[in-house]
Order: C-alpha cells, then structure tokens, then sequence
C-alpha cells in the first residue's frame, strides 16, 4: 500500500469521525482514540529515552553491519551477562557492604600485613581482610538495638538468596522465551527454501563483506546439493568405519577432559601451593588447559565425517561444555571435601581461588585474542596465504564467556564482591573484542542459525553453568559448618541455622505466626514439594498430548490445501481413510466437517 | 509531522534524522520547509547510491517496490515508508508482504521460477551454472510450494517466513 493510500485512508476516517462528532455528542469513543493515541506517542517518547541511555548502540550497529547477525549475537550476550552482573554487583554493595562498611569503616588487618602489588593477582594476603570475601564481615547484629537494627547473617542469606531465585527466574523465562519463538517453529528440512530466500542478511553494508557472503551462499547452496547425493551412497563397511571414528573421538575427548580435570585435582591437593605467588600456579594450569584442549578437539573436525555440518558444531560445544565443566565440578568438589575440614576461614580461601581463576582467565582471554586472532590474521595473510584471514569463531567466544560467567556465580556467596572485577573485565572485553574483530577478521563462513545457537547457548548458560553453581551454594549453605572465626555465620551448625532461630524469634512474637507456619509447613515439609511435582508433571503430560495433537492436525490441513487447489475428490477419502487412523478422534471429526463444508459450500 | 509519526514506525528524532538524510542526498532539490507538501522525486540514482544501499544486490528492487511510480524515484513518504519496514519495528507480516514483493521481478504476484532464477543470480554473482540455478530453483519450489501449482504464492512464501526465526533480524537496515 503506497503512502498515499494510506493518508487517504487516514483522511476517510477523521473525516468519518468528525461527520460522526457533528451528529452525536458521544465523546466517549473520541476521548479513548485520543487517550490510547497519546499513550502511544508516550510510548515512542520513551523508546526514545530509552535509546539515548542503551549502551554501546552505536558500536553493535556498526559490528552488525560489518559482520553480521552472527557475530553480533556475541555481543549481545556479552551485554545481556554484564547487565546480570552489574544487577549483582548493586545488590551485594547495597545490602552487604554498605552495612559493613558503615559499622566498620577500616577493616581489621592484623600487623605486619601491608599492601604489595601482587594482591591485584592473587587475591590474597592484604584484600583476605577486606570486604572482598566472606571472612571480612561481621556477624553481630548492627545497631544500637531498638530501632535501626540490622541482621547481618540474614542479610547476607537473603541477598545471595534473593540474587540467584531472580537470575534463575530471568535464565528460565529467556529460555522459553527463546524456545518458543526459534526453535519449536524452525524445520530442519528448509535447507534450500531458507538459505536462498530468507538467509540474506541485508543489513551488511561493507563491500568486501557483502562479496564475501555471496561467495558463502554459493559454497552453501553447492554443497546442499551435493549433500543429499552423497548421503544415500554410502555402503555398510563405510558407515561402519564412520561410527567406528566418532566413538574414537569421543572416547578420547572425554577421557582428555577427566584426565585433565584429575590432574587438577592432584595439582590442587599436593599442598606446596601456599606462598602467595605459588598459588597462580593452579588458575594457571586451569586457563592453560581451556585454552589448548579445544585446539586438540577442533583438530578432530578432520577426521570425522558429519553429515550434516551443523551436527559438528554441536558436537564442538558439547565437547568444550564437558571440559570445562569437568574442571570446575573438580574444583568444587575439591572446596567442599578438603579446604572446607583443613582451612580455618575456608570461604576466604576458596573466594580468593575464584578471585584468581577469574583473573587468570581474563589473562588468558587477552592473550587468546592475540594468538588466536592477530597472529593467525598476520601468518593468513602474509606467510602462509592459503590459510586466509581468520574466523571469528563465535561458539568459542561465547563458551568462554559462560565459563566466565559460572566462575562469578559461584563466587557470590564466596566473594561478595568479586561482580566488580567481573564488570571491568567484560567491559575491557567488549572493546577489546570488539577492536580484534575489525582489525583481524572475516565473518564466519556459514551464513546460519544464528537464533537456534543463541537458543543452544542461553540453555547451555541455564543448564550446566547456572544450575551447577546454584547446587554447589546450596550445598554449601545446607550442609557444610560455616567457619569459626571468621565470616557472618561463624558459631553455627549450617549457614541455614541462622533462618531457623530467626524463626524461633519470631515465633515468640504473636503478629508473625503466620510466617512461622508457612515456614514450618510449607518451605520444610516435604509433602508440599512432592505435589508440586506431581502437579507440574500433569501439566507437562497435558500440555505434550496437546502439541502432539496440533502436529498432527498441522500435517492433514496441508493435506487439504494439496487437495483442495487440485480440486481432487477423491483427496477427501482419503482424508477420511488418514483420520480413521489416527487416535484422538474428536480434532479430526470437527475437521472432516469442515472441509466437507468447504467442498460443499 | 503527526501524521509521519503515526504512519510510520518511527520517532519524531528519527523522522527528523531521516528526513535530513534524504536531504543531504540532493540539497538543492528539496526544500527545508514541507509544510506545503511540494513534490519532491529523488531519482533511483541517488537513493541507490546511499551506503546502506549501495552494496545491497537487491537495492533495485527495494526502490522500485517502495516508490510510487514503480521505477525508483522516491518522495520523501516513499523513503520513509521504505525505512520503516525495514527497520526493527516493523512487524514479520508486513517484512514478508514486502520481501514477497521485492523478490517478485515481473510483479504478478507469485514468485515463479524466472523469480527465483533471478534472485538467486543477484546473489551468487551468475557464478553457478545453468544446471545448478535450476536444481536449486526446483527444490526451493518442492520445499516451499504448499499447494503444488509450481510457483510460490504470497502464502506460500509467509508459510516459510513463520518457521525462520532469523527473517526479522536479516530482513532489516539500520539506518
């Protein structure tokens, strides 16, 4: 519809109005036009502010004009975890530290213990004092008793609390979110249909980048082709030898992750590891091992024969998660049995390992962009010209963020305040990426998935990293003695006990009975969550019957719309044959009907 | 200015932006004040010309779908209208009714195989060779055709845009 039907359009409609306005005094109809035409210049005036306050829009629209959709959801990513952790970040300072810090203002450093610069690395030694970590806090409750009292031990439960139920909550709704619209709707099978006409990305605006996908397009479409002759050649002892090959890759890469996740473990538990520069030893093996294993797995990619190329890029990230994965579950498992019986202020202890895995990490990453990108990009382009201008591998980028992101999560019961270092480094990282992207390389070679992958990674970041750290915070918090000296929950059983005798206080006041019950019978007893379970199973059962049923219907209406535009009767037997067939009835009798009514009317 | 503000998906600072935009394109043919309404044409050249547009293969296409007279020359709602489909507010169905319409180069409402044999040389660069333009066509139309008529209707095509996700954020410029 060109612009001039539709002011004319517009004019009819005023014009209608005001002929409407002149005969009847009904202005309740005009005042509601008006009111929801104001709401929604009101709306736009915001978008606007909104706008103007977004960060980093400028420098994501050039990315995404240079690189494309692909690259760009990187950058998303990485803003979506910064907001995670500046939320963090707000919350812990407000209810933690502010606290802390106005009842004691100077921290308590015994004598001798002085500032030197290797804390910024280690961690330890002068900041094992501070508010940096859980040994820092005090468990008394603040104030001058009677009116501004502040409970530092539920504090500092609720806001650690609190913080991961409301991650959780952001996690689940942006998976399903995610799901719904990308993954549920998208087939498969649209590999040609897609790729020629919904896959040009038109908001690439660079020359070279735009020649460089036209060439990707055509390498794609050849090779579609050429897939689906190769795959019904291939005889028995071939495929035997395939299948042969992939259980000899995944052996071997999950036997290389548990290898280097024990010898993690032996590094970590040979006990020299306590003069404060010795302790960057571990961090260091750790960032080593993230970095050099996965070169080892992509080596694989050439032995292997996928058949569908995206199944390869599946199997990389499955491979990496595992990796990575297993050295943290090592780790943690390490902090719960040993540090937790040998050390006397152990949160400390393991807040300042985390401090130095994450610095370790950032170290590590920096150095990655340089040999990955900068000298490939160098060696591509002047030594060895074959090799080209390197990829920006996005699944590498965006696992390593993830494994960033697992590290702080861990860390906030630890290390209350490690969000900030995990704020400067993303924002260090974003230009920096940023910077090594422009300057060294090419957008990634298949043009493809972009939304399916942000699905993958968004359930990667709730599955393993969010709920594997979420398990080992409650399991501190459940089941492991705080320590005795130091930290808001010294002199207790578990860290829960706090909850408990606070709710033997309040039991003895009349007002909160009711928060007592709900505590005593609802949160404690076990006979709550089964029916939740039981209740949420129901629902999943009906909700899969329902979608199942939608399929099915799904695939007979196209049948119709077959028959019905080759205007074939006999199309209709057959349908009638098809729903005969098929189990839930009543769907399909209300669409007999209908399509009898359509031949018929 | 209300009026844009409505027909469009824009706000008033980017019709605002938009409109200097257009302007800068040829400042001696369009008047600062538009109160009156002048009609004012930008030939396809210069709309063509724009960086947002001028590596696009399929920039011909797009000017010639948005302007009135069907040969490329837009007035300033022409250039408005094209910017706000294509930005990120529009909604998918209307993305798909205009990207059904761009790739449909003799303008009879399907996208036949002519259609897809042309889309698919603008964006492969003619490298392909005959045999394989017309494999590629014939699945695209076997994958596509819902109601086996041999070509795509404007259904067809919207049927295939609600199960790629991506077509949103492809199918736009930023501006």
């Amino acid at each position: 519809m060109s612009f001039d039907d539709k002011k004319h359009i517009r004019g009819q409609v005023l014009a209608l109005k005001s002929f409407k306005k002149s005969r009847q005094l009904n202005c309740f109809s005009d005042c509601s036009t008006t009111v929801s035409l104001a709401f929604r210049r009101c709306g736009a005036n915001m978008t606007l502010a909104k706008q103007t306050l977004e960060l980093w829009r400028g420098t994501m629209k050039e990315v995404g004009g240079k690189f494309g959709t692909g690259v760009l959801s990187y950058f998303k990513f990485l803003k979506w975890l910064l907001m995670f952790n500046i939320f963090s970040f707000l919350v812990n300072f407000g209810f933690i530290t502010i606290p802390q810090l106005i009842y004691h203002p100077t921290p308590d450093i015994p004598a001798g213990v002085s500032f030197k610069g290797l804390e910024i690395l280690t961690g330890a030694g002068y900041f094992s004092h501070t508010v940096m970590y859980y040994g820092g806090y005090s468990n008394k409750t603040q104030g001058t008793g009677g009116r501004s009292e502040y409970n530092m031990q539920l504090a500092y439960f609720f806001t650690v609390a609190a913080y991961m139920v409301l991650c959780g909550a952001a996690l689940i709704y942006s998976m399903a979110s995610s799901f719904r619209k990308k993954y549920v709707l998208a087939d498969s099978g649209l590999g040609g249909a897609w790729q020629l006409l919904c896959s040009w990305d038109f908001s690439v605006t660079n020359e070279k980048a735009v020649r460089q996908r036209k060439n990707n397009l055509r390498i794609q479409l050849k090779e579609s082709l050429s897939e689906k002759v190769q795959v019904a050649l291939l005889p028995l002892t071939e495929r035997l030898k395939h299948y042969g090959v992939f259980l000899g890759t995944w052996l071997l890469s999950t036997g290389m992750a548990l290898g280097c996740g024990a010898s993690v473990y032996f590094l970590s538990s040979s006990g020299s590891l306590l003069e404060e520069a010795a302790t960057l030893l571990l961090p260091f093996v750790v960032s080593l091992i993230n970095l050099v294993v996965p070169l080892f797995y992509s080596l694989f990619k050439k032995i292997e024969h996928y058949s569908n190329p995206r199944m390869q890029v599946y199997a990389i990230i499955v491979r990496n998660v595992i990796l990575k994965m297993s050295i943290l579950g090592i780790l943690c498992y390490y902090w719960m049995k040993d540090v937790a019986n040998t050390f006397s202020c152990w949160e400390s202890i393991v807040g300042q390992a985390l401090y130095r895995l994450v610095i370790m990490d950032f170290l590590f990453i920096m150095l990655g962009s340089f040999f990955g990108e900068f000298l490939s990009n160098v060696i591509g382009t002047k030594c060895i010209q074959s090799l080209g201008v390197p990829e920006f591998d996005v699944a590498r980028n965006v696992l390593d963020l993830i494994y960033a992101q697992t590290l702080a999560w861990i860390g906030i019961y630890f290390s209350p305040l490690l969000p900030v270092i995990q704020i400067i480094k993303f924002f260090i990282l974003f230009y920096l990426k940023k910077v090594s992207l422009t300057q060294n390389c090419q957008p990634p070679r298949r043009a493809g998935r972009a939304a399916q992958m942000q699905t993958i990674f968004i359930a990667i970041l709730f599955f393993p990293s969010f709920v594997g750290a979420l398990s080992m915070v409650a399991y501190t918090v459940w089941t492991l003695p705080p320590s005795d000296k130091c930290g808001p929950f010294r002199g207790l059983n578990t860290t829960f006990s706090a909850i408990q005798i606070w709710m033997d206080d309040l039991n003895r006041v009349d007002a909160f009975q009711w928060t007592v019950w709900i505590y005593q019978h609802v949160i404690r007893s076990e006979i709550f969550y089964f029916l939740i379970s039981l209740i949420i199973l129901v629902f999943i059962y009906i909700f899969r019957q329902i979608t199942q049923g939608r399929q099915l219907l799904i695939t007979l209406l196209r049948q119709q719309i077959v028959n019905v535009s080759s205007g074939e009767l006999s199309g209709l037997t057959c349908l009638v044959h098809q729903s005969c067939c098929v189990r839930s009835g009543c769907v399909y009798v209300m669409m007999l009907l209908k399509c009898w009514n359509n031949i018929f009317s | 200015m209300l009026h844009l503000q409505d027909c469009t998906f824009f706000t008033r600072k980017e019709i605002l932006r938009l409109f200097d935009r257009y302007r800068d394109l040829a400042p001696q043919l369009v008047p600062l004040d538009y109160t009156d309404q002048p009609d004012v044409r930008l030939p396809y050249e210069l709309i063509g010309s724009m960086p947002e547009l001028k590596d696009n293969p399929f920039r011909q296409r797009i000017a010639e779908v948005f302007s009135e007279d069907g040969e490329g020359n837009m007035t300033l709602d022409d250039f408005l209208d094209m910017f706000s489909v294509l930005s990120e507010m529009a909604p998918r169905d209307l993305k798909a009714y205009y990207a059904f319409k761009i790739y449909d180069f003799n303008n009879d409402d399907f996208l036949c195989k002519s259609d897809l044999e042309k889309t698919l040389n603008k964006l492969t660069r003619n490298e392909l060779t005959e045999d394989e333009v017309r494999m590629v066509c014939e699945k695209v139309i076997d994958e596509a055709d819902l109601d086996n008529d041999g070509r795509l209707s404007l259904e067809d095509f919207q049927h295939m845009i609600v199960r790629a996700p991506d077509f949103l954020s492809t199918f736009h410029i930023r501006i």
